[in-house]
């Protein structure tokens, strides 16, 4: 990462003849160089066929590293958020700028393609629906009557379409703002179902030997594997550490991480509805220190502790 | 059976799906919102099981979630399907946003231009299985301090520094651990 906090262990980056080293490379590709020595090997990338490609092969083989996470699926909530996103920030179709309607044409069948919700705004992107620019010649023959009348209906279409586009656009953010609201709502729910289910355990964790220290609360349900955990009074912890929650089954299984979390500044911390299995009955559950990122074991001492 | 990439010499997977991305990604320009919820389907596990294996948090891998997914609707344009393979890329581009999200900083997009030379096609839900058991054998087979080594800088987004400090081993090592662990797991996927 290019952080312009980490120290830069080097004053610049090791180069091998004229290209960063492979080391630098995959460094770069993971984003954990210093500042100073990402930008010089982006700089460097960006005119270098031979170091880009490498960072191609240096990727994939990432991207091979990054697949081996344990399969997981994100909540039905998720998937309705993010739609609900899409809708609102739906890309509008914009129509034709200065084309001139010609009776036999349409507006639907001419409109261009969308443009990306980036270029909104920008000149020949903007949002703004033009009006037809619908030029109407005077032409004093035989015919002049007919054209003005179809040229008139021309316009008139189009008009009629804009509005059309409108109140469907319209009812695209309501759509929207109500698939939030149903989003929200379901999320409220099911926080609610948790901390109020009368299956739910309910576990206050404290430290063993100090009178005042870290205390913390679980709520959890079996059945339904939800849990939520309040902590107060946390320790701060080094950058590289971190605390970690576990629920320790009663058949005596080994211990299910539940989410890793740091205290605020008030030493305050929660993990609301971690993903967990369902129907795994609780012994107890603990609070460990663990190396960032969290761990699959817990590394004792437990620091804290309830059943 | 897998066939050899000719530009980059690295082994690929038959690449059945792609063109069915590149149909999504060109409605997704259009703004085809079915196209949106057709690639959330089919990457949606992938990019959420990265985040939460990199966040170890559900609540911040799903918002790691719908911020990829929305960099992707924002910004179709930033993955062109002859790059690579889009499973793959939106892999990627999941473990730096959750490194992003650790740190609470965000950091540079150099992956939007770059040619990602893809380890297979992982946008079939079987096929990625299979990537995925070769791989993870791959790395459990590395030795002990190159694994670990690896997962702290990859899934953990510890600097070759703070590794070099937690460790105790001088900052070459760490560096060409990572870069061996990584060079090994390419060999893996070679024919």
């Amino acid at each position: 990462m290019s952080d312009p906090s980490i120290t830069s262990p080097t004053a610049q980056v090791s180069m091998a003849g004229d290209h960063p080293t492979p080391e630098d490379l995959v460094l770069y590709a993971m984003q954990l160089l210093p500042a100073d020595q990402f930008s010089e090997i982006d700089r460097h990338a960006a005119q270098c066929p031979h170091c880009r490609e490498e960072l191609g092969r240096v990727l994939g083989d990432l991207a091979a590293l990054a697949i081996t996470a344990e399969p997981a699926l994100p909540t039905v909530v998720a998937r309705d958020r993010l739609l609900a996103q899409v809708a609102r920030e739906r890309k509008v179709v914009t129509a034709p700028a200065s084309k001139s309607v010609a009776p036999s044409e349409t507006p639907p069948a001419s409109m261009p393609a969308p443009r990306p919700l980036a270029d909104f705004g920008r000149g020949k992107g903007s949002t703004l629906v033009p009006e037809p620019d619908v030029i109407s010649r005077g032409r004093p023959n035989f015919g002049w009557a007919g054209w003005a009348v179809a040229a008139s209906l021309a316009v008139v279409s189009a008009f009629l379409y804009h509005d059309h586009r409108t109140v469907q656009e319209n009812l695209a953010l309501q759509t929207g703002e109500m698939q939030r609201l149903n989003a929200r709502a379901a999320e409220s729910h099911q926080l609610l179902d948790a901390l109020t289910d009368p299956q739910a355990v309910r576990v206050i964790l404290a430290p063993k030997a100090p009178p005042r220290g870290p205390v913390a609360g679980v709520t959890y349900t079996p059945s339904k594997g939800t849990l939520v955990f309040l902590a107060s009074n946390l320790d701060p912890l080094q950058t590289y550490k971190t605390y970690e929650l576990w629920v320790f089954p009663a058949n005596g299984k080994p211990a299910i991480p539940a989410g890793t979390f740091h205290p605020d500044e008030h030493g305050n911390a929660s993990v609301i509805m971690p993903i967990l299995p369902k129907g795994v009955a609780a012994k107890a559950f603990g609070v460990t220190i663990e190396d960032a990122g969290g761990s699959d074991k817990p590394t004792m001492p437990i620091i804290m502790a309830g059943a | 059976m897998r066939f050899m990439d000719k530009e980059s010499g690295v082994a690929t997977m038959p690449q059945t799906a792609p063109a069915d991305d590149a149909a999504l990604l060109a409605q997704l320009q259009s703004g085809d919102q079915r196209a949106m919820a057709s690639l959330y389907d089919r990457y949606s596990r992938l990019v959420y099981s990265v985040a939460l294996r990199v966040l170890r948090e559900p609540a911040t891998a799903e918002d790691v979630l719908q911020e990829v997914f929305m960099q992707l609707w924002r910004t179709p344009d930033s993955f062109i399907a002859a790059r690579g393979n889009l499973g793959s890329w939106l892999a990627v581009v999941a473990r730096n946003r959750s490194i992003d999200a650790l740190r609470r900083k965000r950091s540079g997009t150099l992956i939007d231009g770059l040619p990602l030379v893809a380890p297979g096609n992982v946008s079939d839900e079987a096929e990625r299985t299979t990537l995925m058991e070769r791989a993870r054998v791959t790395i459990q087979q590395l030795p002990r301090e190159q694994r670990r080594t690896l997962e702290m800088a990859f899934f953990d987004g510890l600097t070759h520094s703070e590794i070099a400090e937690m460790t105790g081993d001088p900052l070459g090592t760490v560096k060409t651990r990572i870069r061996t662990a990584l060079l090994s797991l390419r060999k893996a996927f070679r024919p």
